[in-house]
């Protein structure tokens, strides 16, 4: 398998699966880090990152989030994205670790 | 009866109703002809529908026709439903009120129209305002008040009594500041000052902190933080101070017994009982940090050094209700155990001896900060210089402390010294670099800023020929003569000048991360260009402060972008020969004048090449 899969599977602790684009999950350090292929991780090999930690409805909020940051990269004066206030604290910790 | 002046007069029956409507301009006729119309209008809408429905049509224009008019009708029904339910309405609320003046108009005046006579009646007979000294129930509150000239009307045409009038004014003016669009120009200076806190203004922001911000935001409903790591918790408590709600009620969420070092970046709004908490829970700290501490006091001393036995590192700023012998106590009982001191802002006790008290008790001191304590001079220096395990000295002494003071405290301890902070020593001479420079061989910080007597020939000695590693930051701001009749400067320039800069830099350069040579306007353009030259690269440069070195233009700007490919901030303030910038990707730049939004002062998605390329073209 050596080109890589354009879509990648991010699945949460309560097994809710998302498929987003590669490109945007790669925004966070830590699962560019786990697909990638050099490093060896069993994620690399089966595009598809186990979150123990991150539960479905945050899960999803990150990757709202990815495509969010993705799309607005290079744009002046982006608005912020909207999330519900109860979800902030559990979104803060799975955004730190995701380094995002 | 009121009103029989000359051009009053009224046609048509009286009564004293309509001639209370007729002083206050509202004419009866007028309405009962309006009235008069409409419900005819009505009824020929009702008859015109009747006759369309009646025969049976099969043309489509007649079925138009009878749409049209079935329309027509809907409408019409429709309004006099809209107006019988105005009525319905005003009647209800009628009810209680006016019904004795109702029947006296109705009985002298048998000619109006029943009809008529309710409807206008109705509308126009609404309750007069109380006037000022007559009682009236508050709307809100029901209670019983003196109607005065100023009091308020409340949402539904009620008065309201003084307390409720103020909370509705108070109400009504948040809804309208809300409503309230914010300026153009308040937007541009969130961006500034989010540059300058190092968020970035272009592009997205991480969601670490939208989630922060969004914290902040709703810092009232925050019951607790659950199991935040500490870094996240360090980050919202700075959010909180910055804000300005760290207060009794927000501290508990910072507080937990497992917590290593508790970080207030503003106590200002702390208390006593704050304090006694903050020990009370968090007993196995190892590290105490509390800014703006104005409100701690001997008793939280006594009580921290009742409950904490781990401390070794104590930051205070500002704790300036703590007498002279608890600092005393302070160091004998907790002295041993610590390695990091830094006090500041510390104007009404802590003198000198209680700097020697420190020096005996702490053994173990690396790490020391005095800046801006009112009463330390000379001796203090003195002490300092015993202190045997220093590895990071950070001092501004107000009071004079003589060249050879300070000669003494660099040779004494300056082998091990891996920062030397030297702030406002406005009188220390070239004898003090040249310690420096035979002194210390492991420095990494550097700062020697604020001194007019220095001269650019001792800085240069200073980093030519030095066995120290290049240093990682060095602040030499405000190293210039300071004199209002010789604006150029003396001949023999004073301070960091063209030689004093390139040296540092030959010296330096390759592991600087940190640079500031704010003030330092005697160096010339040439040695900025010679510096920045492109071709030289300056690897780990992150931060840069040419602010009021009046002599940088463009092409110094243009420069730093090639040469520096980890800049992340380059602050230029008062540097107006700096124009039309066109700034590269992931690089704020910060304090160029007369920047409107046309000029991008962020970089947004241009590559470095790129930008300088438009530069040249700009100033070609």
């Amino acid at each position: 398998m050596n080109d890589l899969t354009e879509y990648v599977t991010l699945i949460s602790s309560d097994d809710f699966s998302y498929v987003v684009l590669r490109s945007t999950a790669c925004i966070s350090p830590i699962i560019r880090r786990m697909l990638d292929p050099s490093n060896g991780f069993m994620e690399a090999s089966t595009n598809t990152v186990h979150f123990d930690n991150i539960n479905g409805i945050v899960l999803e909020k990150v990757c709202e989030y990815f495509y969010y940051n993705e799309k607005n990269k290079d744009a002046k004066d982006v608005a912020d994205p909207d999330f519900p206030t109860e979800l902030c604290l559990e979104l803060l910790m799975a955004a730190d670790y995701l380094d995002v | 009866m009121s009103g029989r002046r000359g051009g009053n007069t009224i046609r048509g029956p009286r009564s004293a109703l309509t001639d209370f409507l007729a002083a206050n301009n509202i004419s009866a006729q007028q309405i009962r002809d309006d009235y008069q119309r409409r419900r005819q209008e009505g009824e020929e809408d009702a008859g015109e529908g009747a006759s369309a429905q009646a025969p049976q049509q099969d043309d489509d224009e007649a079925l138009a026709v009878a749409a049209q008019a079935e329309e027509d009708e809907k409408q019409t029904k429709k309004r006099k439903r809209n107006e019988k339910d105005a009525i319905d309405k005003i009647k209800k609320a009628k009810a209680s009120k006016g019904g004795k003046g109702k029947k006296k108009a109705k009985r002298g005046d048998p000619d109006l129209d029943d009809d008529d006579g309710e409807e206008y009646e109705d509308e126009f007979n609404k309750k007069a305002r109380p006037a000022p000294g007559q009682f009236e129930h508050c709307e809100v509150c029901s209670k019983r008040f003196t109607v005065t000239p100023y009091s308020k009307e409340g949402s539904d045409g009620g008065l309201l009594c003084t307390p409720c009038g103020k909370e509705f004014t108070k109400d009504l003016k948040k809804e309208q500041k809300a409503a309230q669009k914010q300026p153009v120009s308040r937007k541009r200076r969130k961006m500034e000052s989010e540059k300058l806190d190092g968020v970035a203004a272009g592009g997205a922001k991480s969601l670490v902190q939208l989630c922060i911000n969004r914290i902040a935001q709703h810092h009232d409903d925050v019951e607790e933080l659950g199991d935040l790591p500490e870094n996240l918790l360090d980050r919202l408590s700075a959010i909180f101070s910055k804000k300005r709600v760290m207060k009794s009620k927000t501290l508990p969420l910072f507080l937990r017994p497992d917590l290593d070092a508790v970080i207030v970046h503003d106590a200002a709004y702390l208390e006593e009982e704050d304090y006694q908490q903050i020990f009370a829970v968090c007993p196995n700290m190892r590290k105490l940090a509390l800014s703006n501490t104005c409100q701690f006091k001997d008793a939280s001393v006594d009580y921290m050094l009742e409950r904490c036995h781990n401390l070794q590192h104590i930051q205070l700023y500002a704790a300036n209700l703590v007498t002279e012998e608890m600092w005393h106590r302070l160091f004998q009982e907790a002295g041993s155990k610590l390695h990091t001191i830094k006090l500041k802002w510390l104007d009404a006790a802590f003198e000198d001896d209680v700097v020697a008290e420190m020096a005996e008790c702490c053994p173990d001191l690396e790490r020391l900060k005095l800046k801006l304590c009112r009463r330390l001079g000379e001796p203090a220096v003195e002490h300092i210089a015993t202190m045997k395990n220093l590895k990071h000295l950070s001092l501004q002494i107000g009071n004079s402390v003589s060249n050879d003071t300070l000669i003494d405290l660099v040779t004494k301890r300056g082998s091990k010294l891996s920062t030397l902070s030297l702030d406002k020593f406005i009188d220390a001479d070239n004898e003090v670099l040249q310690a420096i420079h035979d002194n210390c061989k492991r420095l990494s910080k550097l700062r020697f800023s604020e001194n007019d007597t220095v001269s650019d020939a001792g800085f240069a000695a200073l980093f030519t020929n030095w066995s120290n590693p290049p240093l990682t930051f060095v602040d030499v701001n405000s190293t210039r003569d300071v004199d209002n009749n010789n604006p150029t400067g003396p001949e023999e320039v004073i301070g960091v000048g063209s030689s004093g800069f390139k040296a540092l830099m030959a010296h330096s350069g390759p592991a600087l991360k940190h640079l500031d040579v704010a003030s330092c306007r005697f160096i010339e353009l040439s040695a900025f260009i010679d510096v920045f030259n492109g071709a030289q690269t300056y690897p780990a440069l992150e931060y840069i402060n040419i602010s009021f070195c009046n002599k940088v233009d463009t092409s110094v700007t243009a420069g730093i972008f090639k040469s520096c490919p980890s800049l992340k901030q380059l602050v230029a303030f008062g540097c107006f020969d700096v124009q039309d910038v066109v700034v590269p990707r992931s690089i704020a730049l910060i304090g160029v004048p007369r920047a409107q939004d046309a000029i991008e002062q962020f970089g947004v998605g241009i590559g470095v090449e790129e930008a300088i390329g438009r530069m040249v073209e700009v100033g070609a």
